[in-house]
């Protein structure tokens, strides 16, 4: 099935420290998961780690049959797309030829269309058009996380990983995107797991997990 | 007036018991003039183990290592240099993908332009001061008759062969080399490198390749700018003690010393030069890892072995080609 997901034995250790010990999970296809955060508590390790992005793991990440983790990068970069909670562009480029990275790298879209797409995403995500001609150091934390939403989106990846999208939003802005996401997964059959401790983005998802003595476990929120 | 917050739930820890004895509380560093903290009596007696270690240069292993360790660490950093030109030739094979290329000539265009457009004020400036010192000062030692003779042959020698790269690869080594790794150590520190290979780029692709070919090709034009004006400053000077001195007849007489020899010989010290200028420009700074102090670090380190690097090559390579 398109974007199910399913974890298999996956170990994140670091010396010393034991983040979760061998998750075996599955993920349907079109759902949206929120794993309940906590200061500190190695969500952010595990996103980058379902997603392929730490080295020196075990167990696997299978995402439509293929693991994440041997994947090559240019179709690893197709397949998921990462949301930091933090910084995450790249300070050499402003804010459109960042969201544009991608796309120009891994596709052979044309430049008009590579314009038309980003247009069309930033529009959803009710970012400002003036905003993508600002450099990444403009922004603040908020139209940080938008324009790296945005740069996940128009990959139009099977998994999309977001780590803390929430801060600092209005509830409207939460609302307004978290509508986007549930709409993006449904059509395009896109699994998101996102990780926050906000209550009002927990109650939009379609399963909440919560990490509790190194494994994900059912949350009650 | 109550002591803050912080300060009184630590006092009460401490009267609870709850804070260890070796939570620090002083200045971390504390010199031996300064008075022993006062055991309190509730607590219980510390007893501190003190390690009388006798220094390394002291063993027998001490000198060993002392000579040891900047050979190993010198071997480290040539390997690593290696590998850095490896998986700069490897990741050349991405430019044959028309929109890679599109991303790279970007910024290609961009180094060039910071590094080789851009430095021409400098380099000019000091092309100038070479010219007019150069020449003043060989028309107080040398015969009128001889300078005029002899002047192609000066200029090849002085300038074209040795002063034009020594002084132009110093410049791109003061003036880009340095900013390069300021760049990619402050890349380094806000984890972009992390960003982009989690997007599937390379972060060789983005940051080396480009000065990889960008810093031969500046250094290459900032000699024959260099030579240029160095050129023009001599004839400014030789024409204000002779007004009738002939500007091509001086032109000719400098082409017609520099031989194909001479211009391979230049290419070749712009290519490895610039090359090695860059690789390690990109080496010291993607060795920075978590704090800002290291990036002053990177820069003087990676200043001092492209210094000498350079200087090496210009001298190897001008031994080789020009020992009779």
């Amino acid at each position: 099935m398109t974007g199910t997901l399913i974890l298999e034995n996956l170990h994140i250790e670091y010396p010393e420290v034991l983040l979760f010990d061998r998750l075996n999970l599955q993920f349907p296809a079109g759902s949206l998961i929120g794993i309940e955060t906590d200061v500190l508590d190695g969500a952010t390790s595990l996103l980058k780690g379902i997603g392929g992005m730490l080295s020196d793991i075990d167990g696997r990440s299978i995402l439509n049959g293929h693991d994440i983790l041997t994947m090559p990068a240019s179709e690893r970069a197709r397949k998921v797309g990462f949301v930091y909670e933090n910084e995450g562009l790249i300070s050499l480029y402003d804010v459109f030829q960042n969201i544009a990275l991608p796309l120009e790298f891994h596709t052979d879209l044309t430049f008009a269309q590579t314009q038309s797409l980003i247009d069309a995403t930033i529009e959803a995500l009710n970012v400002p058009s003036t905003l993508v001609w600002m450099q990444p150091h403009e922004l603040n934390d908020v139209q940080t996380r938008l324009v790296n939403l945005a740069r996940a989106l128009v990959m139009s990846p099977e998994l999309l990983l977001i780590d803390e999208l929430e801060g600092g939003m209005p509830d409207d802005m939460i609302d307004s995107t978290m509508q986007l996401l549930k709409g993006k997964a449904r059509k395009d059959n896109m699994t998101v797991l996102l990780t926050s401790s906000n209550e009002h983005v927990l109650r939009e998802v379609d399963q909440v997990l919560k990490i509790k003595s190194n494994q994900l476990v059912e949350s009650s929120v | 007036m109550q002591p803050a917050k912080g300060l009184r739930d630590e006092a009460s820890a401490r009267q609870n018991g709850s804070i260890s004895c070796n939570a620090v509380i002083g200045p971390p560093s504390m010199s031996l003039a300064d008075d022993p903290p006062k055991q309190k009596s509730n607590e219980p007696m510390r007893v501190k183990s003190v390690d009388y270690e006798v220094p390394n240069r002291f063993t027998v292993l001490g000198p060993l290592k002392m000579l040891v360790n900047p050979v190993a660490q010198l071997t480290s950093t040539v390997m690593d240099l290696i590998g850095l030109i490896s998986v700069a030739l490897a990741a050349s094979k991405l430019l044959f993908v028309k929109k890679r290329r599109g991303i790279f000539m970007a910024l290609f265009y961009r180094q060039i332009y910071n590094t080789g457009v851009r430095a021409l004020y400098i380099n000019g400036a000091i092309g100038v001061l070479v010219g007019t010192l150069l020449i003043s000062r060989l028309f107080d030692y040398i015969p009128n008759q001889v300078m005029e003779d002899q002047f192609g042959y000066l200029f090849m020698v002085i300038v074209f062969r040795e002063l034009g790269p020594l002084i132009s690869g110093v410049i791109l080594i003061a003036r880009s080399a340095t900013a390069i790794t300021a760049e990619i150590g402050y890349l380094r520190l806000r984890r972009e490198f992390q960003v982009l290979n989690g997007l599937g780029i390379s972060p060789v692709f983005l940051f080396l390749l480009p000065v990889f070919f960008a810093f031969p090709l500046s250094l290459l034009l900032m000699f024959i700018y260099f030579d240029l004006v160095v050129f023009l400053s001599s004839y400014a000077v030789i024409w204000l003690s002779n007004p009738n001195a002939d500007f091509f007849a001086l032109l000719s007489a400098i082409l017609s010393q520099i031989s194909l020899n001479e211009i391979a010989i230049n290419g070749l010290k712009a290519v490895l030069g610039g090359m090695m200028i860059g690789v390690i420009s990109i080496h010291f700074g993607a060795k920075v890892e978590s704090s800002f102090t290291e990036v002053s670090d990177a820069i003087s380190n990676s200043t001092t072995t492209q210094l000498m690097v350079f200087f090496v090559i210009n001298i190897l390579l001008s031994v080789l080609a020009y020992t009779q």
